[in-house]
């Protein structure tokens, strides 16, 4: 049994150490400033809290580390089963925050159900995905994936957490592309969200794209079946987008997509562009080397909105400058290519799939959620794995990487097929 | 099988890509765009505050704190931020109606949405420590901590003082360029204005850091740019408190001034002007009825009388007379006249009072006060002689001293009169001069000093109320800027001479009732005709102790009769206080006191004689 006894990866351990350990830096900086006493008390606890929660998921992801290797495979379904339970439970009995009714309290502790439900959502699109049989190309699986997803996905529509909601949705392309399905039927599945930006940017736009789209693709398969379904999914996309934007969508909703098209108009910038203005002054204005550890003028004044939370990144770019900034997207790169190289040092489909649904889960979390602090992107409300303020995000994201970590230490014990 | 290696590389490829893309927009941002957002941060959070400096606080002449500086505490509202759901909190904070509130915010959008609004000024310290303990609930809401002037003893001394009030729109115009803003406060009058650059010191200013919700919450850059206020200087008054106070409570009901001097360098012990104001009223906010009367009263109390108001020294006058015509050598120290009721001029008679007085030197004259003796001197004398005399004494010209609100007075010369009667004019109009009637007129600050030279054996010191300057943190001292004093060309024994007159005036003659007990002093009563029919000014010159004179006072009580009856025991009780720290409480003495809190002026709503024989 020897083979057994490797050891968890070190790389990646320390690449966690090191952005939790960014995150608390960052969230102590906002929470113990010289203007601490500004803070309501419930807020400055918010540092030890967090500190309790790493504390936590460095627990669960030991403990998760001594479950045997198949218990993953064989439960996903259960796993994700739970989850999705108590997401509805949320959706039931949850405390709404911030206008999301995404919480589940225990006692004192909240619970944001829906970060709980990423891992549900990979380890079960992973065992769907891995028990594919090759050469077997169909569009069933990939629908089958599409609709694992869509399921939480949904629910936390209705619990009004699009930010949560849309990562879910981003998860599809990267699992399609893993799974190894065609690169049409790939294609396919994610034509709708492109269709769906494009009417949101520039509806013509998004005309020309389900034309050009349907056509590329009947041109590449010759089956007119996929080309029917090319044109039913993105122009039917703009069409239900159109439809939402003019009368679905409640206008906060709106004015928090359509300020990302604009940030300085006068309108939006005193409710979500306000979000988009500050952080950016206060990112811009660190610099190279960054203003200074609790000397940021715009965290310390409490300028950024969500400066713990989503907008974390805006108290390091400005505090810690360029270095700062680029050095924690550095570490996030190593992060996310070193579980890339574990999901394939696995040669096992299902940690395959789950390696690369959980570095997909990261890096949309990161690419959205600084993109948005930069002003690249619309505000959607998703937290910075690891370094944001919220016990549950912390927790969720550990837990994923606790399972990567047992699957690779493990991987011998995998046979290489199913 | 799938070759997930070159899946895994298109995945990394995708991977460095998106974070690359984030990379070079930071870089972007935080190392081209630079400029842009540390502009952008800076005018968002931090905030450029004058900090200014503590005003000098006033002191009297044995150091007792007069006038400093209490906290002033505002609320200011940036409209903007504050969200009218607070309103009911706010009013409730305060204890006003929410109407009150509303409206005060309503103002202060209707001058600036985004700009902070002092809406409320001058918080008892209680309310504002309330609304400061809730204002993390507030967001808009600031406060200020001020500074108004806070009086500390019973003496008022209004228009020596001056008050402190906020700068006009023309002021600052003017003032722009000496670092005033809106809202600053500024001596209006009196010492405060005088001397307002000294007491007003040099504003900082201050860099600091404001949260989103308009709170400060610490320097900036840990105060590096910051520039400390400069404290204004500290004033040291010649006035003596209790001299002053007493001075002000005698004149209880009495409209008329009083200046009291050291005749050995021209210190102000007093100065009083009655009707005078309350400073506290001043400065604050003042009602419309309150600023009314200020300025329409016929009694003009804001109106300096001490220095502005003229009248004919009456009486007071005879002294000067006496040195002029020893000095001129139409008298002599033993040479007498005669004085057989009156003195006649052609077919007019100039009356004496008190019938005859028969023969009487100079001493004589200004113990009994002769007219008819100082009509012979005034005939002996021609008005430009009397006139370049009282000009070296002081009269009609403006003194250099530090109050600026002055009145020159005036003593007519053969120009004036040239001017006044184009068709000649003969000794019967300048006769009355002898006696301190007629064309003339001068101020209690002139008489003041005045008798102070006649004091000090002739030297005019310049009369001036700071003694020096002191800088509360460094120590340094500053002398103010005074005029060399002048000596009046007289020989020391006709003062000497003149002096032994008014001593017989405390001690046989007109006011010999007020003499001080133990205290032997020179004096002159002197009542002066009023205009409009109304009843005379009276009037009172005096020094004491006689040997070492150490106080010289005028007194003016407009309307209110005889010298003797009214202004002389002021005087006296003054200077009685001034020497031995009391007022003697023997039956006399307190006779005196009673006496002189009775009279009156007569008020100006009162028909005059003339008005009433018109009827």
């Amino acid at each position: 049994m020897a083979r057994l006894a490797r050891r968890p990866d070190l790389l990646l351990l320390l690449l966690w150490a090191a952005l939790v350990t960014a995150g608390l830096v960052a969230l102590y900086s906002t929470t113990h400033g010289p203007a601490a006493e500004f803070l309501p008390s419930g807020v400055r606890d918010n540092f030890a809290r967090q500190f309790l929660w790493a504390g936590l998921s460095l627990a669960v992801l030991g403990t998760v580390l001594l479950l045997p290797i198949r218990f993953f495979q064989s439960m996903a379904y259960v796993i994700y089963g739970a989850t999705v339970a108590l997401l509805v439970l949320t959706l039931a009995v949850g405390r709404e925050i911030n206008g999301a009714k995404a919480w589940l309290y225990i006692g004192s502790i909240g619970l944001q159900t829906s970060e709980l439900a990423k891992v549900g959502a990979v380890l079960a699109v992973a065992r769907l995905l891995s028990t594919r049989q090759a050469r077997i190309n169909t569009v069933r699986y990939a629908l089958g994936a599409v609709a694992l997803i869509l399921v939480p996905t949904v629910i936390i529509i209705l619990q009004n957490d699009m930010g949560t909601a849309l990562v879910f949705l981003a998860l599809v392309p990267v699992m399609l592309y893993w799974s190894g399905l065609p690169v049409a039927t790939v294609l396919l599945v994610i034509s709708p969200a492109l269709a769906g930006y494009l009417t949101l940017v520039y509806w013509p736009a998004a005309v020309a794209f389900a034309v050009l789209f349907t056509t590329g693709i009947y041109w590449h398969t010759r089956e007119a079946y996929m080309g029917a379904l090319a044109a039913l999914f993105t122009g039917g996309t703009a069409a239900v987008a159109s439809f939402a934007l003019a009368y679905v969508l409640k206008p906060y909703q709106l004015a928090r997509v359509l300020s990302f098209t604009n940030p300085e108009a006068e309108a939006y910038r005193k409710t979500y562009g306000f979000h988009l203005v500050q952080s950016k002054a206060a990112i811009g204005s660190g610099g190279l080397f960054g203003k200074g550890f609790m000397q940021g003028t715009q965290t310390q004044g409490a300028y950024v909105p969500e400066q713990s939370t989503d907008f974390i990144f805006s108290v390091i770019g400005e505090e810690f400058g360029f270095v700062g900034a680029a050095l924690v997207l550095l570490l996030f790169a190593l992060l996310l290519v070193r579980l890339v190289r574990m999901g394939t040092e696995c040669r096992h489909p299902f940690g395959l799939m789950v390696a690369a649904g959980v570095a997909g889960v990261i890096l949309v979390h990161v690419f959205i959620n600084i993109g948005m602090a930069t002003g690249l992107l619309p505000v959607i409300g998703i937290p910075l794995p690891f370094l944001s303020y919220g016990g549950s995000s912390l927790l969720a994201n550990t837990l994923m990487l606790a399972v990567v970590l047992n699957l690779h230490m493990r991987r011998d014990e995998f046979s290489i097929f199913v | 099988m799938i070759d997930y290696r070159v899946r895994a590389r298109i995945f990394v490829g995708v991977i460095v890509l998106l974070l690359g893309l984030l990379v070079l927009r930071l870089a972007q941002m935080q190392l081209w765009q630079t400029e842009l957002y540390a502009g952008e941060s800076r005018s968002n959070a931090v905030r450029e505050q004058r900090v200014m400096p503590a005003r000098g606080a006033i002191y009297d002449r044995n150091g007792v704190l007069l006038v400093d500086n209490a906290p002033a505490y505002s609320l200011l509202i940036t409209p903007r931020y504050f969200d009218p759901k607070n309103i009911p909190l706010l009013a409730r904070l305060l204890e006003v109606p929410d109407s009150v509130v509303a409206n005060r915010l309503a103002q202060a959008r209707a001058w600036s949405a985004y700009r902070p609004s002092r809406v409320f000024t001058d918080l008892p310290f209680e309310t504002f420590s309330r609304v400061v303990e809730n204002l993390y609930r507030l967001p808009g809401v600031q406060y200020e901590i001020d500074q108004r002037r806070r009086y500390h003893t019973p003496a008022r001394a209004a228009h020596a003082l001056g008050y402190v009030r906020e700068i006009t729109r023309a002021e600052l115009e003017q003032l722009r360029d000496d670092g005033y803003a809106m809202g600053d406060r500024i001596g209006k009058a009196g010492l405060e204005k005088f001397y307002e650059k000294a007491l007003r010191g040099v504003p900082g200013r201050a860099f600091k850091l404001v949260n989103i919700h308009g709170q400060e919450i610490k320097p900036y850059r840990d105060g590096a740019e910051d520039v400390p206020p400069i404290s204004g200087y500290d004033l040291h008054l010649g006035i003596d408190y209790r001299v002053q106070a007493l001075a002000e409570s005698l004149f209880v009901g009495k409209r008329g001034a009083v200046v009291a001097l050291d005749p050995n360098n021209g210190e102000i012990i007093a100065l009083v002007s009655m009707p005078d104001f309350d400073l506290e009223v001043l400065s604050g906010p003042i009602d419309p009825e309150t600023w009314r009367y200020l300025i329409t009263s016929p009694e003009k109390p804001l109106f300096n009388r001490a220095t502005m108001s003229g009248v004919p020294p009456g009486s007071t006058w005879k002294p000067f007379m006496a040195l002029v015509g020893l000095q001129e050598g139409v008298i002599t120290a033993r040479s007498t006249i005669y004085c057989p009721g009156g003195y006649l001029l052609g077919t007019r008679l100039f009356r004496c009072h008190g019938g005859a007085h028969g023969s009487l030197d100079v001493r004589e004259a200004i113990e009994k006060s002769c007219n008819t003796f100082f009509f012979t001197v005034m005939m002996r004398l021609d008005v430009n002689t009397l006139h370049r005399w009282a000009q070296r004494f002081g009269f009609g010209r403006p003194i250099p001293m530090d109050i600026a609100e002055q009145n020159p007075g005036l003593i007519p010369d053969s120009a004036y009169y040239n001017r006044r009667y184009p068709n000649g004019w003969t000794a019967g109009y300048t006769i009355n001069l002898g006696i301190g009637q007629g064309d003339m007129t001068v101020t209690p600050m002139q008489l003041a000093r005045y008798v102070a030279a006649i004091a000090n054996g002739g030297t005019l010191y310049p009369p001036h109320l700071v003694r020096e300057l002191v800088h509360p943190e460094t120590g340094e001292v500053l002398r103010p800027q005074l005029p060399p004093p002048e000596h009046i060309p007289i020989k020391p024994e006709y003062f000497q001479i003149v002096r032994e007159g008014m001593r017989r005036v405390m001690e046989k003659g007109t006011a010999r009732w007020v003499q001080i007990p133990g205290i032997p002093a020179g004096g002159k009563t002197g009542t002066a005709q009023a205009p409009g029919g109304r009843k005379d000014h009276s009037l009172f010159i005096m020094f004491a102790p006689y040997d070492a004179p150490k106080i010289a006072i005028a007194v003016l009580v407009e309307n209110a009769g005889f010298g003797a009856t009214v202004a002389a025991p002021i005087a006296s009780l003054m200077a009685e206080l001034y020497l031995t720290g009391e007022v003697a409480t023997t039956p006399q003495r307190r006779y005196m006191l009673e006496h002189v809190l009775r009279q009156r002026s007569q008020p100006l709503d009162e028909p005059t004689v003339t008005q009433a024989a018109s009827r």
